[in-house]
């Protein structure tokens, strides 16, 4: 009898193991089949996030509420930190899941266009491209189509850099702030040793040693190239005599402890925090981080310089990107109605009051004068940079994926050298070398490629 | 003729039985079997044939390219830095988590007043998420408000702050006394566990023979709990040398690689990199480094006697 039960127990846990792997195994049929009668009635899409915050979640699902109700379109808001969202968008992208709708930024569409996992736009903007600010039809939208043939995105809002810079600091140090709205990249390391100070725990330059830590110095270095990365036979331009000098006069600030010493493991986040938090008393970074920065200080102590002005031709480098522009994936099933909701959501009315929430720059030409971004608005300095004919976008990296290059060897080059592990020049030919290589393989693979060139508002 | 008509059936029927009988525990064993071989012998599989593969997501050209990953690997300027902060990073991490686990499991293994709190408190290390730890480390170690430097400080130990996160040697240093502070209490639950079950008349008999506490911590208490030690360090050398947590959080690898180990080394160039080719080589070379360590460590140990 006891051995009969235990068999009977043993049968039936197989069998709860086996329902279960089937029930693990099976497609969502059961939940599919009830969307699918909704369906009838609503159309559902699902919209990925790839920056998301509560400001941003609150924004979107309100506006979501009003397009159901108007357009009569469910939206499922999913969102992804940024950190991953390169990878999980892959993830999803390769077995074939991608939300309908998806924020991607401009570094991405190298491999998400070359792999098509975003549809061209260039049909729904017919005519209508004329209601985007320049910023978007000169730079983004130009630069697009001369390397990757189409337009891919709707930008939601435009992020431009400036200098973040303590007024409180300044005025301690002597320094007239009025007079450096014109300042090039010498007065602004002159800044940065004026407001140090190590033994109050006061440093002058944010120093970003991790991911991203060489876009930021790319843009000082391009100041002595003319904006470009390479010539036009993929030759990489950064490793010349100039920029050299540029390289070891920028990482200098970090070796000469005008930075905190631990800023060589920085990021984003750190920047931001410590910026924030008092430590640091300059933060080259985009418009979005107002908002940070509005929460945790006094207006009296902070304030937004341009980027500083190139020594070479006195022109201003600085990259204008749309960094969680909509797109539409290649898995979505009703397109039509993904562009009805790309376009409910640039409506001038809900640009802006996107915009205004998340610190970035309208794109939409009928927003007008809002006194945000006008001459005493937050937003004031990084506006007057975008209308300065002095001006220049500089290229990225290339049309090609770069995102590994960007998220380890390129930072790891500069850190060796910080570490004195290796010279100056080595550190930057090995950059230029990966660089180069990428690009020279993408011109051979891409018969008719052309190296892309620098933008102006003109 | 009509007797053995009738047997005939029953044989059959009985072979029939005894095949069920023999058959059962297979179909039992079935689901089970099924589910190893869904999440762990495909993946396995799967990530062997990718090491022999130009594998980068998203690339639309993956294809086999013999041992190249390998041979990238191999030609990889850093992998003598990784695979010393490898070793120093295991051996420096099992060694002290062994030593202070022992030393909580010999120090908890008498009776006293208050024993079951304290041995809560001791033990809830191994109860924290890597991921908390790591915070906590990176918070603590923070070179400019760190409560280790401002402690330094106080003590007079160090007359200005130390970049603990920025500085080669340190960054590994932190996240080793991470890692030491996580595993002690496993080290001090698994032999406390094996030290509580021996006999206290072996040690009566032994203090009877004259013996001191040096000779029966060495003659009586170690080979009771060799088993126990054997199996322990086996198993913590494996999780400790596969474990990347606390690294990506305390200080993802840095600077410049100098506390990157090869498992983390083999994460970031598979989900920063992508290049999940080069990071499946990374991992048939680990999993067989394994193997010949877990093969040498049971023969050097003579486990098999020890049981």
């Amino acid at each position: 009898m006891r051995e009969g039960m235990k068999r009977a127990a043993a049968w039936v846990m197989a069998g709860v193991l086996a329902a279960g792997l089937l029930t693990g195994c099976q497609k969502e049929g059961g939940e599919n089949s009830s969307a699918g009668e909704k369906s009838q009635e609503t159309v559902s899409l699902r919209f990925l996030d790839t920056s998301p915050s509560d400001v941003r979640q609150a924004y979107f699902e309100d506006v979501f509420a009003r397009i159901e109700e108007d357009l009569g379109i469910e939206i499922t808001y999913e969102s992804t930190p940024l950190e991953d969202a390169a990878n999980k968008i892959m993830v999803m992208a390769t077995s074939n899941s991608m939300p309908d709708i998806v924020t991607t930024q401009d570094n991405w569409l190298g491999q998400f266009t070359a792999s098509e996992w975003i549809l061209p736009l260039d049909e729904y903007l017919e005519g209508k491209e004329g209601q985007f600010a320049d910023t978007v039809t000169k730079i983004v939208w130009a630069n697009q189509k001369e390397m990757y043939g189409h337009i891919y995105t709707v930008p939601d809002g435009m992020m431009v850099k400036g200098i973040y810079i303590r007024k409180d600091w300044c005025e301690k140090a002597g320094i007239d702030l009025e007079s450096l709205k014109d300042w090039d990249y010498d007065q602004y390391f002159e800044v940065i040793e004026k407001l140090t100070n190590a033994d109050e725990k006061q440093y002058g330059m944010t120093y970003r040693g991790t991911r991203g830590a060489f876009d930021v110095m790319m843009v000082y270095l391009q100041g002595f190239t003319g904006g470009r990365t390479y010539d036009e036979e993929g030759n990489c331009l950064l490793n010349s005599d100039e920029c050299l000098d540029a390289f070891e006069k920028f990482t200098g600030m970090y070796k000469e402890g005008y930075a905190p010493e631990e800023s060589i493991n920085w990021g984003f986040v750190e920047m931001v925090d410590n910026f924030c938090g008092g430590l640091t008393g300059t933060l080259n970074n985009d418009s979005e981080v107002v908002v940070s920065v509005q929460n945790s200080m006094e207006d009296d102590q902070w304030t937004v310089l341009p980027i500083p002005k190139s020594t070479k031709d006195g022109k201003i480098y600085n990259t204008v990107n749309a960094p969680y522009s909509y797109t539409i994936s290649k898995d979505c099933e009703n397109q039509e109605a993904a562009w009805k909701v790309i376009e409910y959501l640039s409506q001038p009315e809900n640009n802006i009051e996107y915009c205004k929430q998340v610190g970035m720059i309208p794109v939409m030409k009928e927003v007008g004068d809002d006194p945000l971004y006008g001459e005493d608005g937050v937003y004031a300095a990084f506006v007057e940079q975008l209308n300065n004919p002095d001006m220049v976008v500089p290229t990225g990296y290339g049309p090609f994926d770069s995102t590994d290059l960007q998220q380890g060897p390129l930072y790891q080059e500069i850190q060796k050298y910080l570490l004195d592990e290796q010279d100056a020049k080595t550190a930057l030919d090995n950059i230029c070398g990966m660089l180069e290589e990428r690009m020279k393989t993408y011109l051979d693979e891409n018969e008719g490629a052309v190296v892309d060139t620098p933008k102006t508002m003109q | 003729m009509v007797q053995n008509r009738k047997k005939e059936p029953i044989i059959v029927k009985r072979n029939q039985n005894y095949r069920k009988r023999m058959m059962e525990p297979y179909a039992l064993l079935m689901p089970v079997l099924v589910l190893l071989l869904v999440v762990f012998a495909v993946p396995l599989i799967n990530s062997f044939i990718m090491a022999f593969q130009k594998y980068r997501l998203g690339s639309p050209d993956i294809g086999f390219n013999g041992l190249d990953n390998f041979r990238k690997l191999f030609a990889d300027d850093d992998l003598g830095l990784i695979l010393k902060n490898t070793v120093i990073y295991v051996i420096c991490s099992v060694a002290g988590q062994f030593v202070l686990g022992l030393t909580l499991a010999l120090a908890l293994w008498k009776k006293f007043k208050g024993r079951g709190i304290y041995q809560s408190v001791v033990f809830l290390p191994w109860a924290f998420s890597a991921f908390v730890v790591g915070l906590m480390f990176r918070w603590s170690f923070n070179g400019e408000y760190g409560v280790v430097n401002d402690l330094l400080m106080k003590l007079g130990v160090i007359k200005e702050n130390i970049a603990w996160l920025g500085t080669p040697g340190y960054s590994l240093f932190v996240i080793i006394l991470a890692m030491i502070w996580i595993g002690v209490p496993f080290f001090a639950i698994m032999i406390l566990a094996a030290l509580q079950s021996i006999p206290e008349d072996i040690y009566e008999a032994a203090s009877i023979d004259g013996a001191g506490a040096v000779k029966k911590f060495f003659r009586i208490t170690v080979p009771y709990i060799k088993p126990t030690i054997i199996m322990t360090l086996l198993l913590r050398t494996i999780w400790i040398l596969n474990s990347f947590d606390l690294i990506v959080v305390i200080t993802n690898g840095g600077p410049a690689n100098y506390s990157m180990t090869l498992p983390a080394y083999m994460y970031t160039r598979a989900f920063s990199g992508y290049d999940f080719g080069f990071a499946s080589a990374i991992g048939v070379i680990l999993m067989t480094a394994l193997m010949v360590y877990t093969l040498i460590f049971l023969k050097v140990t003579n486990y098999e006697e020890g049981m």
